[in-house]
């Protein structure tokens, strides 16, 4: 039987090779840049020529995810946190924080490496967050590293170490409300001023546009920040961070009180 | 000689090859625990594949959602139900 499921594999794959040898100027794309790619290119960091469309952002992925594409990003972050409030109301009748004592963890090698540990996984996930605009990554990347923290802390101590040291679900929920207001008061934040000054901007704008000349900051005391990009990456690093979180302590809390009924 | 461009298809076809195997293993193995290593193993494999595509972006979401969130919550998961997958 388990010769059959290889040989079912082996096939698969030498048939899969055959047709990409086959079909490979038909199923490969071009190497040639398209023509939405050349403009997004062109204008994601071009103050010279292109001053009314440029984001600033040397990082043409983030400027797409976050200014020309920004809309579809905010839905997908509202996709990721209606999936979050599922979950809380599946166990919201689950879960007790009460401070019980720590369970023993792993051994002493583990947890001190593991405090060695933890500080340069923040330091990463927040580079990565917050040098979006200038190098490969972003809010959600950043967000992600960082709550493999909560993770790793819950896997060598315990779950009741994390809630005693402070970060209980009520407070990790307040942190990931507090980045998702920030996210969309970044995203009005222009509207709202250009409308105390009686001119004219767009909700979701980052640099001038041609009829609508009101502008982010883009340096902040001399180093770029792409205007909204770096706020949006900041806000939705800490949403993210948090949500993750309340992710694991609501699994693991709702898995301590049913063996405690038992 | 080898030319850079195909020494990095070549890596990728590995890398490649190698992802299914983990995806195999990862199915028909009984010990659950094993499977979700497996299963973490060819995301990091998947991981290369995206830096060796040009998409560094999409690496670096990967790495801690696919090698350290997912195989944690089934981690949790797996502790909560049965180890031993049944027939």
């Amino acid at each position: 039987m388990k010769t059959v499921e290889v040989v079912v594999l082996i096939i698969l794959i030498l048939a899969l090779a055959l047709l990409i040898t086959v079909g490979f100027e038909h199923i490969m794309p071009s190497t040639a840049v398209r023509p939405p790619a050349e403009f997004y290119l062109y204008a994601t960091y071009n103050p010279y020529k292109l001053r009314e469309y440029t984001v600033m952002s040397p990082e043409a992925v983030t400027a797409i995810v976050w200014d020309f594409r920004g809309l579809d990003t905010l839905f997908e972050t509202s996709v990721f946190y209606l999936a979050l409030i599922a979950g809380l109301a599946l166990t919201r009748r689950l879960l007790s924080e009460r401070a019980e004592k720590p369970g023993h963890g792993l051994s002493l090698i583990v947890k001190t490496v593991t405090r060695i540990t933890a500080p340069m996984i923040i330091v990463v996930g927040a580079s990565i967050a917050l040098h979006g605009h200038l190098t490969p990554g972003g809010g959600f990347q950043g967000g992600s590293v960082i709550a493999v923290l909560p993770m790793v802390i819950i896997v060598v101590f315990s779950v009741s170490f994390l809630i005693m040291r402070g970060f209980t679900t009520s407070k990790m929920i307040i942190m990931r409300s507090l980045g998702l207001f920030g996210i969309g008061l970044t995203a009005i934040a222009l509207f709202l001023v250009s409308l105390i000054q009686g001119t004219h901007a767009y909700v979701f704008q980052n640099m001038i546009k041609p009829d609508a000349q009101t502008s982010m900051p883009i340096y902040i005391a001399g180093a770029l920040i792409s205007g909204t990009l770096w706020f949006f990456n900041l806000f939705e690093m800490f949403a993210v961070a948090a949500g993750f979180s309340i992710a694991f302590i609501v699994l693991m809390l709702a898995r301590t009180l049913q063996v405690e009924e038992r | 000689m080898l030319s850079g461009e195909t020494g990095i298809y070549i890596l990728m076809a590995v890398v490649s090859l190698i992802s299914t195997l983990a995806v195999y293993m990862a199915v028909v193995e009984k010990d659950l625990v094993k499977a979700v290593i497996y299963s973490a193993l060819q995301s990091g494999l998947y991981t290369i594949l995206y830096f060796l595509l040009l998409a560094p972006d999409i690496g670096l979401v990967y790495i801690p959602v696919a090698v350290g969130l997912i195989p944690g919550v089934l981690l949790i998961l797996i502790s909560k139900t049965e180890r031993w997958e049944k027939e």
